[in-house]
């Protein structure tokens, strides 16, 4: 269990992360959710020790990353920046990383296998693509076969076939109980792959929610019209949120298809199309986030 | 692809045989493993010793008695090369610390490490063990060598010979001692030019520069600096205007320690 409080992060008259408080639970995948620079990156960095709060502390399991034992078994981690050197094997990067916590080598080459390394395993990690690298990190973040398994942005640079194998894995180790925190950008993506959303813009927490609660409190449900007789129609739902997308095409918030289908039909309307429509992610999130940049330019 | 599976509960074919937790002795050996897998170890090892024993076989076989090198000290004419030497195995020291912030590595290894100084600690250890003894094996190679050419000249001399040996080993704690100091300054400045520039510059340069100067204080002042200090410690005759070996390898030390002790109080306080 990951436990954020109060984190913040200055450099020197920037704050990259303000106040921020947020649990990440075992067992479900929760997804760290921001515009590029929100302060994600930061974020697990204070979370791992990396880079000193300038405020607030972060814990996992109950203390400090730093104040395990055997933080390797705590917390496995990729971070966003390539944290290899190039000139050292895949095999040999996780071995030296392995001896740290005397974690024997049959373990080394479990994690290359699951990451489908282990025929590359003894190249220099200079020849690998990103996709490659990708997973050398994921390798190197599971090979203390930790309870919390951080990831930040792990698809970045993979193929299809990657992604896919990212979003089983995560599944995967979440349902074993593991706590499962993987950041991103793209909310497309963590819609198929995250229970629970953190969601943050330029360092503050946005929210801390479910997939299905944000699309529900992020505007609602609308619905669209069309009707020939869109004015009419207009007039006889004064209480509701219309947006008129065309002549005869209305956008209506605050009133349900049902209702507005009775409405019709009481005053002989046709009605050519009904659809309710539910916001995707992507409009949930930008919601979120346009009003964080709007507040924050309000607040300069 | 295969779905991963990745069991928490341990299959009997990998229980491990000890139970994973970080210790010095883990890091040391994290840190050995990480030295020998990279080339440039390598490269920069070889070369420390191919420019020793070449100079010295070189300095052997071309030696005339009488030619006016008669009156240098046999050790300190045996190992000209270790200046060239000690400028390899400085570049080794400072990949060791600043070649990590280069590639970003210091990012896993602090992951794995997040107490942080045992990370340094390690580095100094595996470091000096192996340079030291490397640079006395290649010096004892080197002198035996070169008197094979100078055993008729006027710098014949045998490892029994007084301070023959002292010097030996005297020239190899300097040089390690120096590459302490290397590396010390890589892991201060993280960055791998930066402190090439900053060795080069303040620790080679610098004490040559301030002995030039007017004043008779400056002279006394700069034996005890870390060059000066380590040619002190590989002459197997006492030199003129240079420090006593005991003082030399004292002060060499004091650099040395100082060396790592600022790096160490920064990377407890610095963001990675």
């Amino acid at each position: 269990m990951i436990r954020a409080e109060n984190l913040t992060k200055r450099y020197g008259d920037t704050t990259v992360v303000q106040d921020l408080s947020f649990t990440v639970h075992p067992g479900v995948v929760t997804g760290f959710l921001g515009p590029n620079g929100a302060g994600k990156s930061t974020t697990l960095r204070m979370i791992l020790g990396l880079d000193a709060p300038t405020r607030g502390h972060a814990t996992v399991d109950g203390r400090p990353y730093a104040r395990h034992g055997a933080p390797l078994t705590r917390v496995g981690a990729l971070l966003e920046a390539r944290s290899v050197h190039p000139g050292r094997s895949a095999h040999h990067h996780l071995t030296a990383l392995a001896h740290t916590h005397g974690i024997p080598p049959a373990r080394v080459e479990k994690v290359l296998a699951l990451t489908g390394l282990t025929h590359v395993a003894r190249k220099r990690v200079k020849g690998f693509s990103l996709g490659m690298g990708q997973r050398l990190g994921i390798a190197a973040a599971l090979l203390g076969d930790p309870a919390t398994v951080v990831l930040d942005e792990p698809v970045n640079g993979l193929d299809p076939e990657g992604v896919l194998w990212i979003r089983t894995l995560l599944k995967s180790l979440a349902a074993e109980g593991r706590t499962v925190l993987v950041s991103s950008h793209l909310m497309s993506e963590m819609a198929l792959t995250a229970d629970h959303l953190v969601v943050i813009g330029k360092g503050r927490l946005l929210a801390d929610t479910t997939v299905d609660e944000l699309v529900r409190t992020s505007g609602g449900t609308s619905v669209k019209v069309v009707t020939p007789d869109a004015d009419r129609l207009r007039t006889l739902l004064p209480g509701a949120g219309i947006t008129v997308e065309a002549p005869d095409t209305l956008l209506v918030t605050g009133a349900d298809a049902p209702e507005i289908g009775r409405t019709a039909a009481a005053h002989g309307l046709p009605l050519h199309e009904l659809t309710p429509q539910a916001p995707s992610l992507e409009q949930a999130f930008m919601a979120l986030t346009h009003d964080s940049v709007e507040y924050q330019g309000a607040s300069a | 692809m295969t779905t991963p599976t990745l069991t928490r509960t341990a299959t009997p074919a990998d229980t491990p045989t000890v139970t994973p937790r970080l210790t010095h002795a883990r890091v040391l050996r994290s840190e050995w493993h990480k030295l020998w897998t990279v080339r440039s170890t390598w490269i920069t090892v070889l070369s420390a010793v191919a420019l020793v024993l070449g100079v010295g076989i070189l300095m052997g076989a071309t030696y005339t008695s009488d030619g006016g090198d008669s009156d240098v000290d046999t050790v300190i004419l045996t190992l000209y090369g270790s200046q060239l030497g000690a400028i390899a195995l400085a570049v080794l020291g400072i990949l060791v610390t600043a070649g990590e912030y280069a590639t970003g590595m210091i990012r896993a290894t602090l992951t794995a490490v997040p107490s942080r100084l045992p990370v340094l600690g390690a580095k100094a250890a595996v470091y000096a063990g192996v340079v030291l003894a490397l640079t006395f094996l290649t010096n004892l190679t080197t002198f035996l060598t070169a008197q094979l050419f100078l055993s008729d000249s006027d710098q014949a001399a045998s490892l029994t010979d007084d301070g023959v040996l002292g010097a030996l080993a005297g020239n190899a704690a300097g040089i390690t001692l120096l590459g302490v100091i290397a590396l010390g300054l890589g892991a201060g400045l993280r960055s791998v030019p930066g402190a090439i520039g900053a060795f080069v510059g303040g620790v080679m340069i610098l004490p040559e520069v301030l002995g030039m100067l007017p004043y008779e204080v400056m002279e006394t002042v700069v034996r005890y600096f870390p060059t000066q200090a380590a040619g002190a410690l590989g002459s197997a005759t006492p030199m003129p205007g240079a420090a006593s070996p005991g003082t030399a390898l004292l002060a060499l030390l004091l650099w040395a320690a100082t060396a790592l002790a600022v790096p160490a109080l920064l990377l407890k306080r610095r963001d990675v």
